[in-house]
């Protein structure tokens, strides 16, 4: 059985069949970006994508997503390293404080901007209500969401004018 | 570890490979309170760094890091002290094998306690920088002026710390008999580069990559997985016990059973989840897990009407038959820490030989106490175990003791091979060491001119750092005689009253209790700041105004935040429809930090909720190292204050937890935050003054009199609900 990883083919060995995607992902892949926290899919710590729309990895059995497309916080930054929008406006706003619900936040807030390039408070705050953050960056959150909706927007206008 | 030399020591950890380094140790300066550190004292380390032959600069990191970002504050005085930049420094968090034991990270203590003794150790490695290099130049030492990472003379010759330093290693020890070295942090003249200036988070980049920085993250080869049983209260015992279900579970390697420990380990997670599910354990306790229980044991009326409560505080010229103007009973529910991250561990067994018999990698406030308490355990000697800290997915007072530690050890030990112990959710609400449940009778009495003439504040609060399970059990019986420090925090008020009393009794109640942020500061002053709210009231004053009065200009510092907290505010007009209203309150947490909030409510009928709408804080911090983190500090202490004030209550029932995830305790989301301004007071000539669990203290009472102004309502319980004001 195969999982498409950040766009790379992962073999998945016959015992961690019945396992959760999210615990294939950690414990046999070696990609703990996407963090444990509730267990229920009440927290959003553990969001990653399947075929672009985000979801509870900690629910998915990982034997209903083989051969689709899952995108984790591993596979947000390009290969040399440059940091996706969204990963630096966290840095520009110093939105971490223990940081462990952070992997979430950034991917649940990549699914807001791939399908509304500008969101304003009310659709910010409806698309990550159920992503929790103990220490309360929510603040530093939303606001690192609207620099890199701005971000995203300049560069596509960008490569729009380039061609 | 006392039999190496310090300079063996840092030899042996590679410290003293090259370059010159600093080891500061303070003496005489043992304040210390069993069975952990506070304080760095002779016996703790204070502050290690170096400057290696290349001229970068390398520090042990000092604090455990669970979101407050500490070390990052302590790499910023470095800094200064050097005269190089934050980001040149490289920070190396050590292992417990790698330094003597570093002080317990708590109470908001981190820069309060290592500022002055890092400072000390980078200017006394400075000052002997400046020695080399006056030699280096043929000049005096006063004619060696400081220059970015290194010296400079008048005439605009220059050396390198690189250029002083070579392959051959020196070790600078600050000599306590002579005179300090210049502290630049300390110098309020002086035109700061380092502190007093935003610096992003040491790390920040991992944990936008997601890097393993957490102790889950954590793999090695041959590792299994395991889990144990957590009872309800850590003093009860097995009364029956069913393992027979667990023998089915395919991928089961061992059933643990010790005593009253309880556990399996298994070749792959999933068969952890089923073998702990067909485990039947029913408890022995010594007291009802009930509600009521907890009701009762803090019931201060009770205790009020039996006499004098077990501890005095303050007893001055005090008349227990007053006309009271208020007399009122504020009651505080238990809050649990509920981290982000639910904790993990892995310990690893080594083969004779092998210079540490035993491994542990955790995330935790005190790694010193995990290792002398896996000693204990185990049966190992010290020396014998080393403690690898990871970084914390938040930790607000949890995370001090061998809990999820032991699990992984007596674990590891049954099968012989490593095993990584997950807590589950569940799991860190059952042993959640809460937040205890405090009852507080309030009398005030006013004089003629509307002044206070009586104070008499009674409370009831389970302990806090006298908690059982916290201490050995031979010596909790001992301390209790004493202060419990964590139910203390608070009591004292900031207002003048010439007749005066505080007393409190500490009870146990059926469940764990222990250090949560603010301890019992934030439900004292919850009851202090909404008396003093509900006096004003009823006297038709302004309540910042008479709180300002009744400090009496003793308080300058909290009267300075309140008034710069009220004209903040005021640029912020509040709705003039039904249902809205501003409330102000402010405290002092442990003598020593400043803060006064206000909180703008609206009480929504339409929607039958209770909405925050806006915050204002202004928080005096003495010197603001980092300004940035201490507004995180702030903002974090917000949305704990709406948690506290509106959502969160520990449920127990039925001699069980209740509370068991986030879909039965409602810890605050990003819709129920408030807008918020904040202003960061900074005093440069006065020490750095801690921000981790200080605004906690006013938020919710302020919330509370936003509630009262809006409605006529005064909370005398928390959490409060729609359903309580209607």
């Amino acid at each position: 059985m195969n999982l498409y990883v950040n766009g790379t083919a992962r073999q998945v060995e016959p015992a961690w069949r019945n396992e959760t995607l999210l615990t294939v992902l950690r414990e046999h892949l070696g990609l703990t970006g996407s963090r444990f926290s509730c267990g229920i899919g009440q927290c959003g710590a553990c969001v990653v994508h399947i075929d672009g729309k985000p979801v509870t990895s900690c629910l998915i059995p990982v034997s209903a997503v083989a051969n689709k497309d899952i995108l984790t916080i591993e596979g947000l930054a390009s290969e040399d390293g440059t940091l996706h929008p969204l990963q630096q406006a966290w840095i520009d706003e110093s939105v971490p404080q223990c940081g462990y619900c952070q992997s979430g936040q950034i991917m649940q807030a990549l699914a807001l901007l791939n399908e509304t390039s500008n969101p304003d408070d009310a659709e910010i705050d409806r698309a990550m209500s159920g992503n929790l953050c103990r220490c309360g960056t929510y603040d530093r959150i939303r606001k690192s969401i609207k620099k890199a909706a701005v971000a995203l927007s300049e560069a596509a206008n960008l490569s729009e004018e380039a061609q | 570890m006392a039999k190496l030399t310090r300079r063996g020591l840092l030899a042996a950890t590679g410290w003293v490979a090259g370059g010159a380094t600093v080891l500061y140790i303070v003496r005489d300066r043992a304040i210390a309170v069993a069975p952990t550190i506070i304080f760095p004292d002779k016996e703790s380390g204070a502050a290690w760094l170096q400057i290696r032959p290349d001229g970068s600069c390398r520090m042990f990191f000092s604090r455990q890091d669970m979101g407050q970002n500490a070390n990052t504050g302590l790499a910023q005085i470095v800094a200064e002290e050097l005269n190089i930049d934050v980001d040149d420094i490289e920070g190396v968090l050590p292992n417990t094998g790698e330094v003597p034991p570093l002080a317990v990270t708590a109470a908001s203590m981190s820069l309060t306690a290592f500022s002055r003794p890092t400072a000390i150790a980078a200017a006394t490695l400075r000052e002997s920088m400046r020695e080399r290099a006056a030699a280096n130049l043929s000049e005096s030492l006063s004619a060696i002026l400081d220059d970015a990472g290194g010296f400079r003379t008048a005439d605009d010759r220059r050396v390198s710390y690189a250029d002083l330093l070579e392959e051959s290693s020196v070790m600078v020890e600050f000599d306590e008999s002579k005179p300090l070295p210049a502290l630049y942090t300390y110098d309020s003249a002086r035109e700061k580069k380092q502190v007093g200036h935003a610096a992003k988070p040491l790390g920040i980049r991992e944990l936008v990559t997601g890097e393993p920085v957490y102790a889950t993250d954590v793999h090695m080869p041959g590792m299994l997985y395991g889990r144990a049983i957590q009872p309800p209260v850590r003093n009860a015992r097995i009364a029956s016990l069913d393992t027979s279900g667990v023998a089915g579970i395919e991928g089961v390697v061992e059933l643990v059973l010790e005593g009253d420990f309880v556990g399996v380990v298994c070749n792959i997670p999933s068969a952890v989840d089923a073998a702990m599910a067909q485990i039947k354990v029913t408890w022995k306790l010594e007291q009802p897990i009930t509600q009521n229980e907890i009701d009762r044991l803090v019931d201060v009326d009770a205790e009020m009407t039996e006499g004098d409560l077990e501890h005095l505080l303050v007893d001055e010229a005090h008349n227990k038959d007053v006309d009271w103007a208020i007399d009122l009973r504020f009651d505080v529910q238990v809050q649990s820490h509920a981290q982000q991250e639910p904790r993990a561990a892995i310990a690893r067994f080594n083969e004779a030989g092998a210079h540490h018999k035993l491994e542990i990698w955790t995330g935790t406030q005190d790694p010193w106490a995990i290792k002398r308490s896996a000693s204990r355990d185990t049966g190992l000697s010290e020396d014998g175990v080393v403690v690898y800290p990871q970084r914390m997915g938040g930790g607000f007072g949890g995370r001090e003791y061998y809990e999820v530690e032991r699990d992984a050890v007596r674990l590891a030990r049954a099968v012989k091979r490593p095993v990584k112990v997950q807590w589950m959710r569940k799991d860190e609400f059952t042993a959640s060491r809460s937040r205890p449940a405090s009852a507080h009778r309030l009398r005030i009495a006013t004089d003629n001119q509307g002044n206070l003439s009586d104070w008499w504040h009674g409370y009831v609060s389970g302990y806090v750092t006298l908690a059982r399970e916290r201490l050995p059990g031979w010596l909790l019986p001992v301390m209790r005689f004493g202060e419990d420090s964590g139910v203390v925090k608070g009591a004292m008020s900031p207002y003048s009253a010439p007749h005066q009393r505080v007393e409190y009794k500490d009870v146990d109640l059926p469940i764990d209790l222990g250090v949560w942020r603010s301890l019992n500061g934030a439900p004292a002053i919850f009851a202090i700041e909404s008396a003093m709210d509900e006096l004003a009231v009823q006297q038709g004053l302004d309540p910042v105004d008479f709180k300002i009065a009744q400090m009496k200009g003793a308080q300058p510092r909290l009267q300075n935040c309140l008034e710069r907290v009220r004209k903040m505010s005021s640029k912020r007009p509040l709705s003039s429809g039904a249902g809205y209203g501003r409330g102000f309150a402010c405290g002092i947490y442990d003598g020593r930090c400043f803060i006064a909030v206000s909180a703008d409510v609206h009480i929504d009928e339409a929607t039958q909720q209770i909405k925050v709408e806006h915050m204002c804080c202004a928080q005096d911090v003495g010197m603001a190292v980092n300004p940035d983190q201490l507004r995180s500090q702030v903002e974090s202490n917000m949305a704990w204050s709406v948690g506290m004030a509106l959502l969160e209550k520990f449920e127990v029932a039925d001699n069980d937890i209740q509370s068991s995830n986030f879909d039965n305790y409602r810890i605050p989301r990003m819709t129920d935050m408030p807008r918020l301004d904040i202003e960061i007071i900074d005093q440069p000539e006065i020490p750095p003054a801690g921000a981790g669990e200080v605004a906690i203290v006013a938020g919710p009472p302020a919330i509370a009199n936003a509630i009262r102004q809006a409605t006529g309502f005064r909370a005398l319980r928390l959490p409060i609900s729609f359903a309580d004001i209607v």
